[in-house]
């Protein structure tokens, strides 16, 4: 066999070791180690890449940024930010037809600029929220899918633990990249209430009404939320302000929402050990399959298939366009079935070369940033999209008297709204680049 | 049902290491925003704390080694359920083997390279950039998660055998 079709045939392999449940970070660190071994004859490079490649990998400056994330998310929700978010919202919206389930959402875009997470997001809003949805006669159906997809926010709302690994994987800007998540962030918020209100109408038995609250009482529920907005100003603020380096934000957003927690009293001694414990765990996971997909990229470069097979494409003269559409609707195939983390780690090796080397006529620095959003966006949606869209049973496991079908269903017209908003964004680059061309 | 003397001085092990982990973690937090405040006030006579990004890498590194037991003991790490159900009782016992063995190959790997790496530094006397650290401390630091990282993925090799044996038992 040649180097390349070792490197083709390991993808059938790889994805059945996957579909078997091998861990999937083993599964690539295992195959990047073989196919390796067969491309050279032996282990030699393998086992010296290896001496230094983990510990260089997990303490590597760029990626320190991810467990402080977490452990940021981990503290937000301990200081119960969701329930002053979900409170302020809900004042200012829960009187409109289908104004709660808005109020979730718009709940969710608010936490989701203090947590990276799209599941800590739904989880914590979900607890939170569905109690009141139901109190106020929302169907299972309804309630269960805008909690569902409120929580994709989480990660499309920066911070974003998958647009820290796009960066590192295409040695993007992580700055820009956030800046550029600002406005489809926004967009999706929007787009996941306006496709409530027309769900409501469509179904008017499935919300009930609130009374309207006077304007004094609407003000001194946004009283709360000072802390999450500043908490957002400093961490936002003083990476683009230059004051501090992506990491270092996130450092000083974890003290931030620490301190809170400290104060609003949620952090005891116990909760600290559960958040810390949490933390490790989500660390954990997406150190391990950062590992292995760095194995399984460094055997592919060897092969030398992300570079033919961008050659290749670009020969055949394909309209950059259609290939944009058929890596986009790939995402939307396999975020079915794959979670969104490894999935970037897969893929963006391989299509970033194909994607660069087509002319969509931007720079190439806007291109990178314009298509680590539509990745983003599309891998999101496998979050809320059945068999195993993970976000589905977060939410669903906590109203137990609503079957996984009703949340399914319910979700469907939000994953809608997302297909809807990502080809506003390919047809538009302008939405995402507008921030960053603003601010740099 | 109790839990065996093993079991349960894996799980004290697992969770001490990634708690010792978790603190370190809040030890970088600190750190950082000491060294971020210093540099805010230069003009006060503070600086940074130098060698602040060396301490947030060595730091963080001994973190995520830490954090691989706990992970692995609780199946924290990513995997496609799709198919479980489909696949019966045996074959699901039988994979499980198959993935713990693989992960007790990578965790015994990842500890014995990240050993001789740390002699390759030793012996080449590398130090940090700034603070002159010795980088083959950072690595024996480190060790520690890996080391544990390789007893806990035994101990799930041998409980997934365990429970296969009585599987097939059955």
């Amino acid at each position: 066999m040649s180097d390349l079709q070792i490197g083709l045939a390991s993808f059938p392999v790889l994805l059945l070791l996957i579909f078997m449940r091998v861990p999937i970070g083993v599964a690539m660190l295992s195959i990047g180690f073989t196919g390796t071994y067969l491309v050279n004859g032996n282990t030699i490079m393998t086992m010296s890449q290896l001496k230094h490649l983990t510990y260089g990998t997990f303490s590597n400056y760029s990626f320190s940024i991810i467990p402080l994330f977490l452990l940021m998310g981990q503290f937000a929700t301990l200081g119960g930010m969701s329930a002053a978010l979900f409170k302020s919202a809900e004042s200012w919206l829960g009187h409109r037809k289908g104004g709660v389930a808005m109020a979730a959402v718009g709940a969710c875009a608010g936490f989701g600029a203090i947590c990276g997470s799209s599941l800590a997001t739904a989880a914590t809003m979900g607890q939170v929220a569905l109690p009141e949805l139901r109190k106020y006669g929302y169907s299972g159906r309804l309630a269960t899918g805008a909690l569902a997809a409120g929580g994709t926010l989480g990660i499309l709302i920066p911070p974003s633990v998958i647009l820290v690994i796009y960066a590192i994987l295409t040695e993007q800007n992580i700055a820009k990249l956030f800046m550029a998540a600002f406005l489809p962030g926004i967009l999706a918020a929007i787009g996941y209430m306006i496709c409530i209100a027309i769900y409501v109408r469509i179904y008017p038995d499935s919300c009930g009404t609130r009374e309207r609250l006077s304007y004094s009482e609407r003000f001194k529920a946004l009283l709360p939320v000072i802390p999450v907005l500043a908490i957002f100003l400093i961490v936002v603020g003083g990476i683009y302000g230059g004051i501090f380096t992506p990491t270092e934000a996130a450092a000083v957003g974890a003290a931030c929402t620490g301190l809170l927690a400290l104060v609003t009293g949620g952090l005891t001694w116990l909760k600290t050990k559960e958040a810390i414990l949490s933390t490790a765990n989500a660390t954990g996971m997406i150190f391990l399959i950062v590992l292995g997909a760095g194995f399984f990229n460094s055997f592919l470069a060897l092969t030398q298939l992300p570079q033919q097979s961008a050659e290749w494409v670009a020969m055949q003269g394909f309209s950059p366009w259609t290939v944009l559409a058929v890596v986009l609707a790939l995402y939307l195939v396999f975020g079915c079935v794959m979670d969104s983390l490894s999935m970037v780690l897969l893929t963006v090796p391989i299509f970033f070369p194909i994607m660069m080397a087509l002319d969509f006529g931007m720079s190439a620095t806007d291109f990178g940033l314009w298509f680590g959003i539509l990745v983003l966006i599309v891998v999101e949606v496998g979050l809320i999209t059945p068999p195993v869209g993970m976000n589905l049973f977060v939410i669903n496991s906590m109203a137990k008297d609503i079957p996984i079908s009703e949340t399914f269903r319910g979700t469907l017209p939000f994953v809608i709204t997302d297909l809807i908003r990502v080809v506003i964004l390919v047809a538009f680059p302008s939405i995402t680049l507008l921030t960053v061309w603003l601010f740099y | 049902m109790a839990r065996s003397f093993l079991t349960s001085s894996i799980h004290v092990l697992a969770r001490y290491t990634a708690l010792l982990g978790g603190f370190v973690l809040l030890a970088v937090v600190i750190m950082s925003c000491v060294s971020i405040i210093g540099r805010a006030l230069t003009v006060f006579g503070l600086t940074s704390i130098p060698g602040d990004f060396e301490m947030v890498e060595m730091g963080i590194g001994f973190a995520v080694f830490a954090s691989l037991p706990w992970c692995h003991l609780h199946k924290g790490h990513a995997s496609v359920d799709l198919f479980q159900p489909a696949f019966g009782r045996h074959l699901n016992a039988a994979i499980d083997i198959v993935a713990d063995g693989l992960m007790f190959v990578v965790a015994t790997l990842i500890a014995r390279q990240l050993w001789l790496g740390m002699l390759d530094k030793k012996q080449y006397s590398e130090t940090t950039f700034i603070l002159q650290f010795p980088v083959y401390l950072a690595y024996g630091a480190a060790m520690l998660g890996a080391v544990v990282f390789v007893i806990v993925s035994l101990y799930c090799f041998g409980r997934s055998i365990g429970r296969a044996k009585k599987e097939f038992a059955q």
